[in-house]
């Protein structure tokens, strides 16, 4: 049968590239490098992002005649995977998600694209804004003229950057932009996170700005980016908590108390259990997702409520798995010295970026609800 | 010297309040880190003149003395106004054990210094391989003439290397039939060519507890507490102590007003599912507290408490992390960001006390072993 003799394929090209992100990240150092780099100043690696790029990491998730590999999210979801599976400092999944989602769908020709992918240059995407009490829900950045002005917060790799694309107003409506690094009155302030990363914030006044979309078409690729890359965030996180787990099985199954391993102990297995079976189904939940969103039926508004589902699931696996892990670890849990600890901490970043898991849920029933009365 | 529990509960508050509030360093204020004395000093030097540094301890010995329902009134204020525990494992832990077991020559020289913080204390416990099982601890202490000679070492000892006193349970009897037996509680100086300290980081980034080496480290006979090799009771008593104080509602209160404020100034009051979280966890901090002063009348009656003192642990503490974690859920997109958020004129570090409440389900007996006491020693469960 045709069928299986491709989904094979597929499943065959899938783990190689899982294999040589393995690879790639086990050679760099694992969680180590992690710590190395945050300690370092927060910053991802230059070298890192070359060799991504190289095993096909950034193009993973676009078209083959748009330079990419065309392997869709749920190839883009191991990846992540295997990101949060190491606490990556590379921002993976919002160049996969947010920069190259937008430019595939709004600018393919443009080289940017290309270098993109090629991992020449690492752009950062500004889309939120800052209200009084969280994410703004209108947007008051402006294109006028070739010239930014206005504000821009909640973004990641934003330090480092070598550009930035900018979802802005425009006269006939939306507009996206590019704005370099370093550019006349673009002002680039980074808020450091839990993790050592940094999520930045940024102020333009009349910065020059290259137009690279407008209207209609960049809200829509937009909805569709910001999805695809919480469906992303999702797999990160469940690639992370499952190595946290790991982790603590490891822990309980040697450290020894009372002149045995603590695993020992009844209330340790069936918390260890808990989390396990809380891990498989998070990870079976982001799994579907992403497949789900791949599939050619799904509409924007259904890919927005799956990615919510995603990101709620692995949003709650992830917190409890890392704060249980470092209960069950003791006060070693509670330092700097053991990998646990930097778990937790990516887990909060990863939680709170793009919406934790409240916010995910009231999206999720919101879209249901509407799909349903459209129905 | 003023009757404090003479007085109305209200004057009381009021009188307590307006010395807080007029006096206490406003910079010091909801300090997110736990401070080293030299932060601390000038506010420390207020309430030592004022007397008011050890509330819970008997007058005689320069307590205030106060009743269970004064304490926990103190410690309301304490907490509304983000007042500072500062260096008080002295006044905590090793005074009252020194108050219930020690010699009059013991109380006369090391009360007065821990009331005035010329001596800085910290808690050698824990070891390496004696965390839970506490009675597993390794660290000897021989005698040798007029003084201990101290082998082994420590961990987790919060602030040590701001210290000037440990107070440790260490091994003197190493053929004692039973783990418990042959352990004995002693006094020892930091400053020496003996002790050596290393800081250790924490997931949070602070540097708040330490690793402590005992290399022929000197004490004197004269600073064993109690009996030799009858530590472990000793210690016991004093960690339902440690027990009370960590089962105190007072992080969580904290924490709960310092949650109010954020979450109003975020709008997230707006939000029904937010307004029942909250008051469920303000209901949970108000419960506990009713539950917590049946404990403290108890212990102001003079009688010992019993094992069921776990219950406040493990409530409040779990409780606290509940709090914080609703924290970062209102800071939403800020959730991860280190440092104090501002909202409106006043600015909450959410992150730290999110770190701060995580290990207190670990220290003090984490809470499953608080859990494995309740269950074995209160509710009689078999195994
Ligand atoms: C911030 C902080 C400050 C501290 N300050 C001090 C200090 O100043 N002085 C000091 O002496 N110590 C201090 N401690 C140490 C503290 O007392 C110990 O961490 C605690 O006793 C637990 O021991 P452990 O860390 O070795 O964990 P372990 O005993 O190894 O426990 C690991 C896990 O196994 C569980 N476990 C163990 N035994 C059982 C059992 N029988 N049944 C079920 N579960 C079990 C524990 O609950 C925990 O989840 C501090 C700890 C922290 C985190």
């Amino acid at each position: 049968m045709k069928q299986t003799e491709d989904n094979t394929q597929d499943q065959q090209d899938l783990r190689l590239l899982r294999e040589s992100a393995q690879t790639l990240f086990a050679r760099a150092g694992g969680s180590d490098r992690a710590r190395k780099l945050r300690d370092a100043g927060g910053r991802w690696g230059d070298g890192m992002i070359t060799e991504l790029a190289g095993a096909g990491v950034f193009g993973v998730a676009v078209p083959e005649e748009n330079g990419g590999l065309g392997m869709g999210l749920a190839a883009a979801g191991v990846l992540a995977e295997e990101a949060g599976r190491v606490i990556a400092p590379e921002p993976v999944v919002a160049t996969i998600g947010l920069t190259i989602g937008l430019l595939y769908r709004l600018c393919p020709d443009h080289g940017m694209l290309e270098k993109a992918i090629g991992g020449e240059t690492v752009l950062a995407t500004a889309w939120q804004e800052r209200g009084a009490a969280g994410v703004a829900p209108g947007r008051d950045c402006r294109f006028a003229g070739g010239r930014l002005t206005g504000a821009k917060a909640w973004i990641a790799g934003a330090v480092g950057a070598d550009g930035y694309l900018v979802v802005a107003e425009g006269d006939g409506g939306a507009v996206l932009a590019y704005a370099e690094a370093g550019a006349a009155g673009l002002n680039v302030e980074g808020r450091r996170q839990a993790d050592g990363s940094a999520l930045g914030e940024l102020s333009f006044s009349a910065t020059p700005a290259e137009l690279l979309a407008e209207g209609a078409a960049v809200e829509a690729a937009l909805a569709e980016a910001v999805s695809d890359t919480t469906a992303l965030a999702a797999a990160e996180l469940v690639g992370l908590s499952g190595r946290a787990f790991e982790i603590v099985l490891d822990y309980v199954k040697t450290r020894e108390q009372f002149d045995k391993p603590i695993g020992a102990f009844q209330v340790i297995q069936h918390r260890a259990t808990d989390l396990y079976v809380m891990q498989e189904v998070a990870h079976a939940a982001v799994r579907e997702v992403l497949s789900s969103m791949d599939r050619a039926a799904a509409g924007p508004q259904a890919r927005a409520r799956l990615a919510s589902r995603a990101k709620a699931r692995a949003g709650v696996a992830a917190k409890k798995i890392t704060r249980d892990a470092v209960q069950l670890h003791g006060a070693v849990g509670y330092t700097d010295e053991f990998d646990i600890g930097l778990f937790l901490n990516r887990a909060l970043v990863l939680s709170a970026w793009l919406g934790d898991d409240t916010y995910h849920r009231r999206l999720w029933l919101d879209a249901r609800d509407k799909e349903g009365a459209e129905r | 010297m003023t009757d404090w529990n003479a007085m109305t509960d209200e004057d009381f508050r009021r009188e307590v309040h307006q010395f807080f509030e007029s006096e206490y360093p406003e910079e010091l204020r909801h300090l997110p880190h736990r401070p080293t004395f030299a932060e601390v000093e000038h506010w420390h030097r207020k309430l030592h003149a004022k007397g008011w540094v050890a509330p819970a301890w008997p007058a005689e010995y320069g307590g205030m003395g106060l009743s269970a329902a004064k304490l926990l009134i103190f410690y309301e204020e304490q907490q509304r106004w983000g007042v500072n525990r500062g260096r008080d494992m002295g006044v905590q832990m090793v005074g009252p054990l020194i108050i219930k077991f020690g010699t009059q020559t013991q109380k006369d020289y090391w009360l007065p210094r821990i009331l005035s913080c010329e001596d800085i204390w910290c808690q050698g416990y824990s070891e390496p391989g004696a965390g839970s099982d506490l009675a597993n601890l390794r660290t000897r202490a021989e005698i040798d003439g007029d003084d201990f000679v101290i082998n082994g070492q420590k961990i987790w000892t919060t602030m040590a290397h701001d210290a000037t006193h440990i107070f440790m349970l260490v091994r003197t009897d190493p053929d004692a039939p039973k783990k418990q037996q042959g352990i004995s509680f002693i006094l020892a100086p930091m400053d020496q060519p003996g002790v050596e300290v290393r800081t250790i980081r924490t997931l949070a980034g602070e540097t708040e507890f330490c690793e402590v080496f005992f290399d022929d480290a000197r004490t004197p006979r004269a600073n064993l507490v109690g009996e030799l090799n009858k530590g472990w009771t000793m210690a016991k008593a004093l960690l339902s102590f440690e027990r009370i104080f960590i089962g105190s509602p007072s992080l969580a209160q904290n924490a709960l007003g310092q949650l109010e404020v954020f979450a109003r100034g975020r709008g997230a009051f707006d939000d029904p599912v937010f307004r029942d979280r909250f008051a469920q966890a303000a209901l949970d901090v108000e419960d506990h507290a009713a539950l917590y002063s049946r404990f403290a009348d108890q212990l102001k009656r003079g009688e010992t408490l019993g094992a069921d003192v776990s219950m406040l642990k493990i409530w409040v503490t779990e409780c606290f992390q509940r709090i914080t974690e609703l924290m970062i859920e209102a800071a939403g997109p800020d959730g991860g960001t280190i440092g104090p958020l501002q909202v409106g004129n006043v600015s909450v570090d959410v992150l730290a006390s999110f770190y701060k409440a995580r290990p207190t389900t670990i220290y003090g007996g984490s809470n499953e072993i608080q859990r494995n006491i309740l269950s074995k020693a209160v509710l009689g469960l078999p195994g």
